[in-house]
């Protein structure tokens, strides 16, 4: 290119910032338009109305019995034969359980010393198994 | 006052338009106050160790019509931040479920290590106030943690 021809580029050396506010704005809407906030989770039940007591054949029942050392009794129907699982077996007992017996009932019932989170471990494992029919107890002496 | 057209009118110096490029700053300045002093009617959190479920899902609910019941590892019961004595809780309860017109869904957020009998009342009181939909509160666990548990 031959030097005597050369022209002056007459490109501003400036960021435009005109427009800065409205590019702003839009990443703000578009933050607060998509932002969604964390909801809470949990285990959910429907309680019982008050009085109401479904009659249940004792053959549809399958007794689980939270000790507070968090070993699971598990007892079916009348029979006295006890079976001692682990909560992580709970899963896999009560599909074995729905599968032989479509109508079954699990009752829960829970050491008043136990642990909470004991109780939490069952119904997780029943919830995971969807379970639909959940009946949660105190265990009385 | 200049009469029209009699050649003596002077022109008045003063801009006539409100200077407009600040007003951006203006509004964000208003924004950002109002985001900052903005506090959403959330009660406070009360110090529980949360129990963890690998199945616990989403409650399906709008935030106005969810009560939480914060129980913790003493079998101290709170409430929109009050202390309550177990045997207040339906009397405290019961309205707010007529007020919301049966839609309150409450999420019992317990301590994981409160002993079981302490949850039992409470579900009797919350039986006696007529509630229905009750969700025990709990983290999600991953996977991973059950496998080593």
């Amino acid at each position: 290119m031959p030097l005597i021809n050369q022209k002056r580029i007459k490109v501003s050396s400036e960021i435009p910032t005109a427009s800065m506010a409205d590019i702003a704005f839009l990443l703000m809407i578009f933050f607060l338009v998509t932002t969604t906030f964390p909801k809470d989770r949990g285990l959910a039940i429907l309680l019982p109305e008050e009085g109401v007591e479904a009659q249940v054949s004792q053959s549809n029942v399958l007794h689980l019995i939270i000790q507070p050392n968090g070993i699971i009794d598990v007892r079916r129907g009348e029979s006295q034969q006890v079976q001692q699982i682990r909560p992580q077996e709970v899963e896999a007992v009560w599909r074995q359980e729905v599968t032989a017996n479509p109508n079954v009932i699990a009752a829960v019932k829970t050491h008043p010393q136990a642990p909470y989170r004991y109780m939490i471990d069952v119904l997780d494992a029943l919830h995971a198994a969807n379970a639909e029919r959940i009946s949660l107890q105190i265990l009385e002496e | 006052m200049a009469i029209r057209g009699s050649g003596f009118q002077r022109k008045s110096r003063a801009a006539s338009d409100i200077p407009t490029c600040s007003l951006a700053d203006i509004a964000f300045l208003l924004m950002i106050f109002f985001m900052v002093t903005t506090v959403f009617q959330t009660d406070r959190e009360r110090p529980i160790v949360w129990p963890e479920a690998a199945a616990a899902e989403k409650i399906d609910e709008k935030q106005k019509n969810i009560l939480n019941i914060w129980m913790e590892r003493d079998g101290g019961v709170f409430m929109n931040d009050q202390a309550f004595m177990m045997d207040e809780v339906s009397d405290y309860v019961g309205p707010l479920y007529g007020a919301s017109e049966r839609a309150l869904v409450i999420s019992i957020r317990g301590d994981r290590e409160v002993p079981y009998t302490y949850m039992d009342q409470l579900q009797k009181e919350l039986v006696s106030a007529g509630v229905v939909r009750v969700v025990f509160a709990a983290q999600l666990e991953q996977s991973m943690q059950r496998e080593r548990r």
